[in-house]
């Protein structure tokens, strides 16, 4: 009948409380931006697949671990059209490449700003000024289709 | 904090905003207390907490099982926490030479806060199920400044002898509830 571990009502008690502090611990702005991510919804959009990303491969590590972390590189796939974005940090210097398909119009979105369009030079690549760190996404308009990815926190 | 995920889930889906934010209030404690896990910067939290509910967004149209949702969080919550950390160079993602990769690292390092988070979040949603007395009851016990007993007595319309009975009682509730059912008397005590 020994159950030397079972919580008791003053642990519990405790436990709830301390359930409830995390609760009223949430910043406010971060409830207010949750909320406001509906309006990002968009019915049956398909998104492109993630290929790749410099912060979830197994070099990342050894590259970092020296003076800094290199830029962030990502690429995505939909439909057999590939995008490839370079992504300076701080710097806030988007490159970018939309492969083999020349004057894309190449749009970046986020939550919490203006969104902001270039269009893709002959060779297909573009370069956007300003993209700081947070959660983009980038859509990518060529022949009447769209290409979505995923958001992403730079 | 009311209203079942298979009802939530749709609703939110077809751009029921009540409903979205519902499923936000129920669920910003964990992916916040996920985040603090992590120890990122303020402003990272902020960015990986937006970018954890824009990808449900996204997410919404093909949840196929709402009782998922909870470990969906939790898991892209982890992941994007790992994601940022690596991106900003401030830990290795994965060791070069264990290919077990991101996943393996993850369970490594976070699952004893991840245990606690989870526990948590089963806390305040059992919180929600108990009948409404007894979830006043239990709010007024852990009310901070700490309220008198002839205060809960006399706000509750309860004898001051009761509270402790009532206490037990609605805690033993609670250990029953849907939500902590499945847990063992080392997580929540014993049921009597």
């Amino acid at each position: 009948m020994s159950e030397p571990d079972a919580l008791g009502d003053d642990q519990l008690l405790e436990l709830l409380g301390r359930a409830l502090a995390e609760d009223a611990a949430v910043p406010e702005r971060r409830r207010a931006a949750a909320r406001a991510a509906l309006g990002w919804r968009s019915v049956d959009a398909e998104l492109a697949a993630l290929l790749h990303d410099s912060a979830l491969e197994a070099g990342a590590a050894v590259r970092s671990s020296g003076a800094g972390a290199g830029p962030r590189t990502l690429s995505f796939e939909d439909d057999g059209t590939t995008l490839e974005l370079e992504h300076d940090g701080a710097g806030g210097e988007l490159l970018g490449e939309v492969v083999g398909v020349p004057g894309a119009v190449v749009r970046v979105e986020r939550a919490d700003a203006e969104p902001v369009a270039v269009r893709a030079d002959a060779s297909g690549f573009f370069r956007i000024e300003g993209v700081g760190t947070g959660p983009v996404r980038v859509v990518v308009e060529r022949d009447g289709r769209a290409l979505t990815t995923p958001w992403v926190t730079l | 904090m009311t209203g079942p995920l298979s009802m939530l889930v749709p609703a939110a889906r077809e751009g029921d905003q009540h409903a979205w934010d519902t499923i936000v209030d129920r669920f910003a404690p964990l992916v916040d207390a996920i985040i603090r896990g992590h120890r990122l910067s303020e402003a990272d939290g902020d960015d990986v907490s937006q970018t954890v509910w824009l990808r449900l967004v996204e997410h919404l149209g093909d949840l196929r099982e709402p009782d998922a949702l909870p470990g969906w969080i939790r898991t892209t919550t982890r992941h994007e926490c790992l994601r940022l950390l690596a991106a900003r160079g401030r830990v290795r993602p994965v060791d070069p030479q264990d290919d077990a990769g991101l996943d393996a690292v993850a369970e490594d390092t976070t699952d004893t806060g991840l245990l606690d988070a989870e526990r948590a979040q089963l806390l305040r949603e059992a919180l929600a199920e108990l009948p409404e007395a007894r979830r006043a009851l239990l709010l007024l016990l852990l009310a901070d400044p700490p309220v008198a007993y002839d205060e809960i007595s006399r706000l509750l319309g309860m004898p001051i002898g009761s509270i402790g009975p009532t206490r037990a009682r609605a805690l033993d509730q609670l250990r029953r509830t849907r939500a902590l059912r499945g847990l063992g008397p080392d997580l929540v005590g014993r049921r009597g």
